[in-house]
């Protein structure tokens, strides 16, 4: 112990002591200030410019190892994969072609009823980096940014539905965690029965709960739950889940319901993120004259001004021309 | 003097950001819980060994790093981490001496009190984590600790 001592001055130690609580109170009022006040964005922004090159590097290897499966698919392969796509795309305009009489009628509806609440108007993809954030949360990193327009609490598809929102945003990437993290809530609807309730994340990517369900409520599983577009979050009408289990204990007043999670959470690498149509202004000035208003309302407002021009990836949700084009096939 | 410090700080920062780099390279699911604390080790490692090249500073800002790629409370980690290897440097001599056990079980110890000090500021800051798995990785991290400080050791002998 002395022999310790008189290697190790009291002079370092006490220099070590005094540097050690500087630093902490230094984190402890970054802390502090980043909770309660939320000023923090630019030292964020500024470290994450540090941090970025780092993810591009892990992520990079990983993106030229899928580049490099893509690149070396057999011709069989490919071809099976063409003749799979096509028969889905067949059945997707089949579906489409229903699809434009029934928004058109349900707009009218809503122009009826002075509401567009939640209708998905323009959608980027982003892919996702291969890097992985924190191991207990739910949460991914996804290539698109501020720059792109993406902005905190965006809503974000994937093919099978929901996926999740966005939770944080820098320069060209940003954090959208997942509809399965323990901290996230969003407003549903069963799709048989019209029943609103909310589905929380359990921390598992295959399992939402319904937790504020009566025993009594009428709901079966397969039911199909969509977004209700309550809070004006989400687009209204996208699938979130089916119901996988429903335990009814009588002794207790609410049911235990589980929810599959209709997007594939743990497997989906290309995310939509969604901008919600604006509420139009001249709906409410149209409404009394009804009849009128579907003409006006059917050639649909498509030039709505992006919150900062979308790269090439930017697409218009115009089923028209799908459709019309699907029309067009032999 | 001057020149000695400039030598030690490369292989520091590089092995820092290498530690960085594993800390966010993507895993299996069941290897994603069991992933040690690399830039913490590595941290440790340094302040034990050359505790004059800035180890707290070091800490410090390996936090933040930390911090921003966890997307978690700016100063989380940082704070966790200074405190924590401020305690490893003042035992660092005793470290030096002790057998691989017993350095070991010392690491297991810091390393769970960091988790600790995550678990206890998550909480603080309104959105904890119930998984139990948070606390695998100081056991994994004190496993692989006699292999990476021989290979640090290696790097920097070199």
């Amino acid at each position: 112990m002395v022999a310790f001592r008189s290697t190790d001055t009291s002079g370092r130690t006490s220099g070590l002591l005094l540097r050690c609580v500087l630093y902490c109170l230094l984190a402890l009022g970054l802390i502090i200030f980043d909770k309660r006040y939320d000023h923090l964005g630019k030292i964020r922004r500024t470290l994450s410019f540090v941090a970025y090159p780092v993810q591009l590097a892990v992520a990079s290897p990983f993106e030229g190892w899928h580049w490099f499966r893509e690149s070396v698919t057999t011709r069989d392969s490919l071809r099976a994969d063409k003749a799979k796509l096509e028969a889905e795309l067949r059945v997707a305009e089949f579906r489409l072609q229903r699809y434009e009489a029934l928004e058109t009628e349900s707009e009218r509806l809503r122009a009826l009823r002075e509401s567009t609440a939640g209708v998905a108007d323009r959608f980027i993809i982003g892919d996702l980096m291969d890097v992985d954030l924190d191991a207990f949360r739910e949460r991914v990193l996804v290539d698109k940014g501020a720059s792109q327009g993406v902005f905190v609490g965006q809503a974000v598809l994937d093919s099978g539905g929901v996926f999740g929102q966005v939770a944080r945003v820098e320069q060209y990437t940003s954090e959208v965690i997942l509809i399965s993290d323990p901290a996230h809530a969003i407003p549903v609807q069963i799709n048989r029965t019209g029943l609103r309730t909310v589905a929380v994340g359990t921390g598992d990517t295959s399992r939402l709960k319904l937790p504020y369900l009566p025993t009594s409520a009428d709901v079966q599983e397969g039911d199909l739950l969509v977004t209700s577009g309550l809070g004006g979050g989400f687009p209204v009408g996208y699938p979130v889940g089916t119901v996988a289990r429903v335990r009814r204990d009588p002794a207790q007043s609410l049911a235990e319901v589980d929810v599959r999670p209709a997007a594939a959470l743990d497997r989906s690498r290309e995310l939509m993120f969604v901008w919600l149509k604006p509420a139009p202004a001249p709906v409410a000035g149209a409404a009394p004259a009804a009849p009128a208003a579907p003409s006006a309302s059917a050639a649909r407002p498509v030039a709505t001004p992006p919150p900062s021009g979308g790269a090439g990836t930017t697409a218009k949700a115009a089923p028209k021309n799908t459709s019309a084009k699907g029309a067009g096939r032999p | 003097m001057m020149r000695e410090e400039r030598v030690r700080r490369l292989p520091m920062l590089i092995s820092a950001l290498v530690a960085l780099a594993f800390a966010i390279i993507p895993l299996p699911a069941v290897l994603d819980q069991l992933r040690p604390d690399f830039l913490v080790l590595v941290v440790f490692y340094w302040s034990i060994e050359s505790p004059r090249a800035g180890g707290l500073a070091l800490a410090f800002f390996s936090g933040l790093a930390l911090d921003v790629i966890n997307g978690v409370v700016l100063g989380q980690h940082a704070l966790a981490l200074t405190l924590i290897t401020a305690w490893a440097t003042h035992l660092r001599l005793r470290l030096r001496v002790f057998s691989v056990l017993s350095q070991s079980l010392t690491i297991f110890m810091l390393l769970t009190l960091y988790q600790f000090i995550l678990f206890w500021v998550d909480g603080a800051t309104g959105n904890p984590v119930v998984n139990y798995g948070r606390w695998l990785a100081p056991v994994v991290g004190a496993v692989i600790w006699p292999i990476l400080s021989a290979t640090l050791n290696r790097m920097r002998e070199r």
